[in-house]
């Protein structure tokens, strides 16, 4: 064979052709390469220019692999101590894991029913989800989900092994609270911190031990100081300062531990006139990062908005749009020093960003 | 040939002086810089307010970027994004479809939920307004037979703003329902009163209409309407006959044949018919709603009145309270029962009528 190889003796233009075929062999072959890799979801490099004071770093649009590689709605996000990236991937009722530069490492949960009605389907076993929105990770590592639809929350550790459910959604919860029938809490958020875990209900901040216990509530319905309407976002900060994004009333409220108001920031926006000005247009996610100051993600002005811990508005981070630093309806947003990540929800995508201050 | 220097000079001449007008014109467009808004300038002032506005409103409160729009108003970017709309969309709204565009707000976190909350209770729905998966309407033909309709999603299909009007243009009077979606809902019948952002004239439907009531229903389903040609329909009453969802005729109280003119939300007082009619329900029919609406228990004890142990009312939004009745506030969109009735089979024909002997 390699004999014959040998003997073998091509004309210039023969040769020409032979390298032709192969060229475009190897460009089809690349081509089909891109296409597919084109298609599947996951890691992306985002890297590009500043946009409004964010620096892309990368993208994630999924996991990139399995039934279903790419995000549906991704509503919730946390950043774990080792750096990991954790994505409440709402519609398709899982929490998918990266590694801090943005490669899948796996995912669990899956579509389940907690407390049907009579003539419904229970179909809720450890670990399955009803529309899981705000995550958060403990310092060991624990997961917390906030299952919104089956009005608990459920803790896992660090590898997605189901731990344990709190509250039962079919008790009622303290002195009552917005859960379907009036038990379990409608939970949106969740924030782990000293030992207690900081849950947001339709109109109040409900905190239970890491272990589930009740332990404390406050905040209700109406428009005063302190009052709550459909809060989506909560976080604490070192000092103990809890800081809630109050969304309908286009607001964000600090309490001290005792639930006593610290200070406001924003106010509802009742009229659409040009001339009213409005911090918040609707705040949704919340984070507090290192330096004590937060950023709030604003659902309707497509931007991240900062203000220091004394509640003070600072500038906005971001616009409108698909490009990288840019967001169309996000929804969560956390801090881990340097870096933060926004669950960017209608471009079904998750972006790891400087914020440039 | 002694004219052709001079042609070739006119011709020079003019190459020029095209070359110039093109470098103008070409430098004019460069200078026009797009991305800073012109100075007091807003949407309407190019677009023009929306259809049925012929001056700058103040909006309600509670409308959230919904309408009430002023000239300079700086609220049509919260959902409309002029370079940043997906290539296959509409209207350069976020999402591909109409359908996606309102669920990107209305998925039940800031409001209790449109779609999806019998699902969550593990209820697969029996009857729905189905969205953009049809436009065939039941009933829609004259004659009784279902029709096929031009709707205004992509096929024609049936979506959410052929019957709502994301801007309140051109919508019905407020009406005091009992479907309640925020905290600020506090009082039963709800007040204040809200349209739903319903439009007087469905798309598809002949006439235009103030109020929601049967012939709100009729603009779509025409052949439903009692003396449509061609076909027996159970009688109805018209907003001609000056009879809505908001001026029905109710009982007043448990075991009682007194009546009262008012809404049909709130309690199940104005579901019955109590024999012998009262004056004010002589001569008058029932509208669409009082047979169809959310499912809930109108009393069959006493047939045509309200026992004093089947009273049922609404006191809180959306399945928060299991003793409410109705229980999911969830009509016109889907329902537990078969064709949206509020009691199936028997039970709804007991409300109003005595088997004779």
């Amino acid at each position: 064979m390699i004999a014959k190889l040998r003997s073998l003796r091509l004309t210039q233009r023969q040769a020409f052709a032979f390298l032709a075929i192969i060229l475009a062999l190897a460009l089809i072959a690349l081509l089909i390469y891109l296409l597919w890799l084109l298609s599947r979801g996951g890691f992306t490099s985002g890297g590009g220019a500043v946009v409004e004071g964010l620096r892309p770093i990368y993208v994630i649009d999924g996991p990139g692999e399995g039934e279903k590689p790419k995000f549906d709605r991704p509503m919730g996000v946390a950043y774990g101590k080792d750096g990991r990236i954790y994505v409440s991937d709402t519609d398709n009722n899982r929490v998918c894991v990266f590694n801090g530069r943005g490669q899948f490492l796996f995912e669990f949960g899956e579509f389940g029913v907690a407390k049907p009605l009579p003539g419904g389907e229970m179909s809720w076993v450890e670990g399955r989800m009803n529309f899981p929105l705000g995550i958060d990770v403990d310092d060991e590592g624990n997961i917390y989900v906030a299952d919104f639809r089956n009005d608990q929350i459920q803790v896992f550790d660090r590898e997605g092994i189901f731990l344990r459910r709190f509250p039962d959604p079919m008790q009622v919860v303290g002195k009552g609270a917005s859960g379907q029938d009036g038990t379990g809490i409608a939970v949106t958020d969740v924030a782990v911190w000293d030992g207690k875990v900081y849950a947001l209900d339709s109109y109040q901040v409900v905190v239970f031990t890491a272990d589930g216990e009740f332990y404390a509530q406050f905040g209700k319905p109406g428009s005063g100081p302190g009052d709550l309407d459909r809060p989506n976002g909560i976080d604490v900060a070192d000092d103990g300062t809890i800081y809630v994004s109050d969304s309908n009333h286009n607001r964000v409220t600090a309490f001290d531990q005792t639930g006593e108001v610290l200070w406001t920031l924003g106010e509802p926006i009742g009229e659409m006139a040009a001339e009213v000005e409005y911090v918040f247009g609707l705040p949704r996610g919340i984070t507090v990062m290192s330096d004590g100051s937060i950023l709030v993600v604003d659902a309707f002005e497509h931007t991240l908005s900062e203000a220091t811990a004394q509640g003070d508005f600072v500038r906005r981070y971001g616009r409108r749009g698909t490009q990288p630093a840019e967001f169309n309806f996000p929804n969560a947003v956390d801090d881990n020093d340097d870096r933060i990540v926004v669950a960017d929800k209608e471009n079904n995508r998750v972006q790891v960003l400087e914020l440039l201050k | 040939m002694g004219w052709l220097p001079e042609l070739r000079q006119k011709a020079l001449v003019a190459a020029a002086v095209a070359f110039i007008a093109t470098l103008l014109s070409v430098s004019a467009a460069y200078a026009f810089d797009e991305l800073t808004p012109p100075a007091a300038k807003g949407c309407p002032d190019c677009h023009g307010l929306e259809s049925g506005f012929t001056s700058p409103t103040v909006a309600p409160t509670r409308k959230g970027p919904h309408g009430g729009y002023s000239a300079g108003t700086q609220k049509c970017g919260t959902c409309h994004t002029v370079h940043a709309a997906p290539p296959d969309g509409v209207l350069l709204l976020p999402k591909t479809t109409i359908k996606d565009t309102c669920f990107t707000c209305h998925d039940g976190t800031g409001g209790n939920g449109v779609y999806g909350v019998l699902n969550a209770r593990g209820i697969t729905p029996a009857a729905q307004h189905r969205i953009e998966v049809t436009n065939l309407v039941p009933g829609g033909d004259p004659n009784g037979d279902a029709k096929t309709k031009t709707f205004s999603a992509a096929n024609g299909y049936l979506t959410c703003s052929d019957c709502h009007s994301p801007h309140d243009a051109e919508t019905v009077s407020a009406f005091a329902g009992d479907r309640a979606r925020t905290s600020t809902d506090t009082t039963f019948p709800l007040s204040p009163a809200t349209n739903r952002l319903l439009k007087k004239q469905p798309t598809s439907s002949p006439w235009s209409v103030d109020q929601y009531g049967s012939s709100w229903c009729g603009g779509c389903h025409e052949g439903r309407m009692y003396g449509s040609a061609g076909v027996v329909n159970h009688p109805v009453e018209t907003e001609t006959a000056g009879f809505y969802y908001d001026n029905i005729v109710r009982v007043t109280g448990t075991d009682t044949n007194t009546t009262e003119m008012g809404t049909l939300g709130g309690n199940n007082f104005g579901y019955v018919m109590p024999i012998t009619r009262s004056a004010q329900q002589s001569g008058h029919y029932p509208i669409c709603q009082q047979c169809h609406e959310d499912s809930r228990n109108i009393g069959d004890v006493s047939p045509g009145q309200i026992a004093p142990g089947e009273t049922f009312s609404v006191t809180t939004s959306d399945g928060q309270n299991a003793a409410n009745n109705p229980r999911f506030q969830a009509f016109p969109h889907e329902s537990e029962n078969a064709y949206f009735t509020v009691e199936q089979n028997d039970d709804l024909c007991l409300n109003c009528h005595i088997p004779p002997g």
